[in-house]
């Protein structure tokens, strides 16, 4: 399955690259990751919470990042096991940079198991656009901070009102 | 045989009990220290098992055991009834070894206090797979490539062709050939009661005992006393109430035997009810073929010769009778017309999917689609009338016992007395000027045809795998009331009613007073089930007979007891009647069964004295007791007969849909529905009525909606009732019903089967009206199920 999309980030691209390849950023950016630990270069262990639908699960796996070029381009892949089934993916993120603003484009490829497969399939392609929508969120509030400064809150309410503040910026600028 | 029930429309005695919810099925039995089984199954469609660790799972408060492959490799593979020469057969083992071959694929099997304990194990059994390729495409599948099972050379488990006459002459001879490449979607039976299987096993006395949603439950018996390794004789199968099967429960199954095998390990009863979820994953599927179609015509549309080239998607594994599906769709090719040569090339293929088997119609839906959907083609090629083609090569009434190129002896039809009923029915002459009419307003209305035959009445010993007889024991008890034992397992058709009508009738007694017993392998005779549209006219034949058997030995008693000769009895109305010269004479006698001690103490003793006439309730007393009996005569009233057919029955029908497309969303609306069947003799008109509704109701599933879909990489998309559609009430039109009656010569009560005739007659009827419809567009063909999607893509010429 294809998923693609582009998201306008309003920080510069040095700094939300930097966030890209922090691993405690992503940890609190990508939506229901409770762990990302380095086991190698580019190489990370995860466990997320995830699930589509009223199919939910834990997924364990490893996430990894090739052709990293600062501060334009890498390909992430991710493959990942839990009890709902198993999911594995590769995209590539593309940043450009305009006025001061990062411009992420990204395309990959999903493939899901199991339960997710049989059931959740339909709604995979909305979830996982709301995922990404929930993490670029995340990331620019992450990247509006300065690096060794407190990073931001991810709560619920906080990702809402941003979200909700970014429709406003879209319908009325 | 007075009719007094025979023939009428008797409501199905079975409702009451099913309406007010007091019938048991599995689930409804519950068992003192029942366990509860779950399955892991299989995510991915092919994979290496590197490693199982069921630890977790096992820490679980509740869970009481986990078996994986290893444990159970002493449990014998589930069978497959296929004979066909080099035949692959895989190893199809209980749980999964070293592989998982398809989505579902039974892995480990867990125990617990209770089925929410097992289902939350599941999550916690962590199961290290290595993907491997999967094999989706059927058509790929026989190129090559991947191989799935290791130890054959390809994917192919088996080629054959057959058929009569010389096609390639009879194709060069036509004046025109007609291509065309037809897909018959995967479909799920979808029985409203999903599998369900328990287990109890008394160690001391040995036995086992299995419950099991199942259509043959003495089939089954011998396959699992085989599989795992248990005296037949020390095994029961209980069928209870069976929420529908369609072909999906004529199986021995993986889980059938793990239930009766965990229950030996555990001593303990266990129960596993199939979720929605598995029952999509790991229950058969049907269908699921993709043909060539070449077929020959003169331009006056007379057939020459059809041939077709079919690759059949098999899964991953044989079923029961997996391989022989596909052959059932070559028997059949002749359809009702004379077509002089025939042949079928089929390319029977392993895919990483679950495997296919019976589904309702099993192989005639496909035999059907084709020949319709090529008279319909043939029909558009030479501008004929698709009924007229269809009448043109008809065999005449006259011509039965009729011939085909595929090798059968069709018993007996009346093909154009069917069709000319429909078209009367539904005004068919006025119904292509109201077309012609719509048609010039912009509108897209269309009038498909089918004149299907089937092959029913499954079937002659020498055709089946395990016996194409059937048994039946009928037996009066001391107070008279008839029990039915059938070899059958009816599991919603009725059968219960039905042979009650045939008993009743036969021995002249109230229908209340028959009782008919099925499904328990510890109270009836051995018998094949219910499958192929035979349970009446094979195990209602043994009905019949053994109550002819029982009626002589009767017969004997009673002039015994009216101290006549047999010659002279009359029986009617469940009487015996001395004949009037006779009875003056015998006026005088004295009574023929002396007063005695009854041996129960409280049943009266049958009283003859002076009378002319007795019941049959007297004589079946007067049997049990014993006291006074003809010489040589055994005591009791009971006769068995196992009936074996000596060919199938072949029923045939008109169906023709009509149906308009909304131009806007390419949505498809039914404007009538008219099916002529005609399935000999009936029994219970209701109870045909009732199985031509069910089966056009699955036909419009498959010509409409449903589809099992696997994606690219062998994931089952399609696995809920959200994904897989079935259709709903309100998705359904009203059918007009009607029949014509053309009596089969191959059993005594004329009968010919009618379980599965509205999926085989109705698909092809109701895709050909879309096309009709959409022929302006120069539609010819579109493959099913047709979607509005699809139509709106067409009309917009994308």
């Amino acid at each position: 399955m294809k998923i693609e999309g582009t998201h306008q980030l309003n920080a510069p691209r040095a700094r939300v690259f930097e966030c890209l390849i922090d691993p405690e950023v992503l940890k609190r950016c990508i939506p229901g990751c409770e762990r990302l630990e380095a086991t190698a270069e580019n190489r990370y262990a995860t466990t997320i919470r995830a699930g589509v639908g009223t199919i939910k699960g834990v997924f364990n796996g490893t996430v990894r990042l090739e052709d990293v070029r600062p501060p334009e381009h890498y390909r992430i892949v991710v493959e990942a096991k839990g009890s709902p089934g198993f999911l594995k993916g590769s995209g590539d993120l593309d940043l450009e940079e305009a006025n001061g603003t990062t411009q992420i484009k990204y395309q990959g490829d999903l493939q899901v198991g199991g339960t997710i497969a049989s059931v959740g399939q339909r709604m995979i392609q909305g979830t996982a656009k709301m995922m990404a929508s929930q993490f670029f969120l995340a990331l620019e509030a992450e990247a509006k901070t300065e690096a060794g400064e407190a990073p931001p809150e991810h709560g619920f309410f906080r990702t809402a009102l941003r979200w909700f503040s970014g429709c406003i910026r879209r319908w009325f600028y | 045989m007075a009719s007094k029930y025979v023939g009428q429309r008797i409501k199905r005695t079975e409702d009451p009990r099913l309406i007010k919810g007091l019938a048991h099925y599995v689930d409804d039995i519950r068992l003192p220290n029942m366990l509860h089984v779950a399955f892991v199954r299989s995510v991915y469609p092919h994979a290496r098992i590197n490693s199982i660790d069921a630890s977790e799972a096992l820490k679980l408060p509740g869970v009481v055991a986990v078996y994986t492959g290893k444990d159970v490799a002493g449990i014998g593979p589930v069978p497959c009834a296929g004979a066909l020469p080099d035949l692959k057969v895989p190893n199809y083992r209980v749980l999964a070894q070293d592989k998982v071959f398809f989505v579902g694929h039974p892995v480990a099997a867990i125990v617990a206090i209770d089925p929410y304990v097992a289902r939350d194990a599941v999550d916690l059994v962590m199961v290290d797979y290595e993907d491997l390729p999967a094999v989706v495409d059927v058509e790929e599948a026989a190129k090559g490539g991947t191989v799935i099972h290791e130890n054959f050379d390809d994917n192919i488990a088996y080629k054959l062709t057959a058929g009569e006459g010389d096609i390639d002459a009879a194709l060069a001879s036509a004046d025109r050939v007609i291509k065309q490449r037809i897909v018959h979607q995967r479909l799920a039976p979808i029985a409203m009661e999903p599998r369900g299987v328990l287990a109890r096993y008394f160690p001391g006395e040995g036995d086992l005992t299995v419950w099991s949603s199942t259509q043959i439950p003495h089939l089954l018996r011998t396959q699992l006393a085989l599989m795992i390794g248990i005296p037949e004789n020390k095994l029961r199968v209980i069928t209870p109430e069976v929420g529908g099967g369609f072909g999906s429960k004529l199986n021995v199954y993986a889980e059938e035997a793990l239930l009766g095998w965990i229950a030996m390990q555990l001593n303990k009863p266990v129960k596993w009810i199939e979720g929605r979820r598995e029952n999509i994953q790991g229950t058969i599927h049907g269908r699921g073929q993709i043909g060539y179609i070449e077929i020959g015509c003169k331009n006056d549309g007379t057939l020459t010769g059809l041939r077709y080239n079919v690759f059949a998607d098999l899964g991953a594994y044989h079923q029961l009778l997996t391989p022989a599906i596909p052959t059932l769709t070559g028997l059949m090719l002749s359809g009702a017309y004379k077509i002089p040569a025939i042949q079928i090339n089929v390319t029977a293929c392993f895919t990483n999917k679950m495997a296919t088997d019976a589904y309702r119609g099993a192989g005639r839906p496909e035999a059907t689609y084709v020949v319709e959907r090529a008279l319909d083609l043939v029909a558009a090629e030479l501008g004929i009338d698709a009924a007229e083609v269809r009448r043109k090569n008809f065999p005449a009434a006259t011509e039965f016992p009729f011939h085909t190129a595929t090798g059968l002896e069709y018993d007996s039809g009346d093909y154009a007395a069917a069709l000319n009923k429909a078209q009367s029915i539904i005004n068919y002459q006025q119904l292509r000027e109201e077309q012609e009419q719509a048609r010039a307003a912009g509108r897209l209305m269309g009038i498909g045809i089918s004149t299907y035959v089937e092959i029913c009445a499954l079937g002659p010993s020498n055709a089946m795998p395990a016996g194409g007889w059937e048994s039946a024991t009928v037996r009066i008890e001391p107070t008279g009331k008839v029990t039915v034992l059938t070899g059958a397992s009816p599991h919603g058709q009725g059968q219960e009613t039905s042979f009650a009508q045939i008993a009743a009738d036969e021995l002249g007694v109230d229908l209340n007073d028959v009782t008919v017993i099925h499904g328990d392998t510890g109270v009836v005779q051995y018998g094949i089930g219910t499958f192929g549209s035979r349970a009446t006219a094979v195990g209602g034949t043994a009905v019949l007979v053994a109550i002819q058997k029982l009626k002589e030995k009767a017969n004997k008693i009673a002039a015994h007891m009216l101290q006549c000769e047999t010659s002279v009895l009359n029986f009617e109305s469940g009487k015996f009647t001395r004949e009037a010269a006779q009875a003056a004479v015998a006026g005088e006698s004295t009574p023929v069964v002396p007063v005695g001690e009854a041996p129960a103490g409280a049943l009266p003793e049958p009283e003859t004295n002076g009378r002319s006439h007795i019941t049959i309730q007297d004589v079946a007393l007067a049997a049990h007791l014993a006291k006074e009996l003809p010489p040589d005569t055994e005591p009791g009233l009971s006769a068995t007969y196992f009936f074996e057919p000596k060919n199938f029955t072949f029923p045939f029908g008109t169906h023709i849909a009509v149906v308009e497309v909304d131009r806007e969303t390419g949505d498809v609306k039914f404007l009538r529905y008219v099916a002529v069947d005609d399935c000999g003799k009936v029994i219970n008109p209701m109870l045909v009525d009732g199985q031509i509704h069910g089966g056009i109701v699955q036909s419009i599933g498959q010509a409409l909606f449903e589809e099992v879909v696997y994606d690219e990489q062998g994931q089952l998309v399609t696995g809920s009732l959200m994904d897989y559609a079935v259709p709903k009430a309100s998705q359904v039109p009203w059918m007009e019903l009607d029949r014509t009656e053309t009596p089969s010569p191959v059993n005594p009560l004329g009968v010919k089967g009618v379980g599965e005739a509205g999926t085989i007659g109705a698909t092809p009827a109701i895709v050909g009206a879309i096309v009709d419809a959409l022929a302006p567009l120069g539609v010819r063909h579109l493959d099913m199920p047709v979607k509005p999607e699809a139509i709106w893509k067409l009309i917009r010429g994308q």
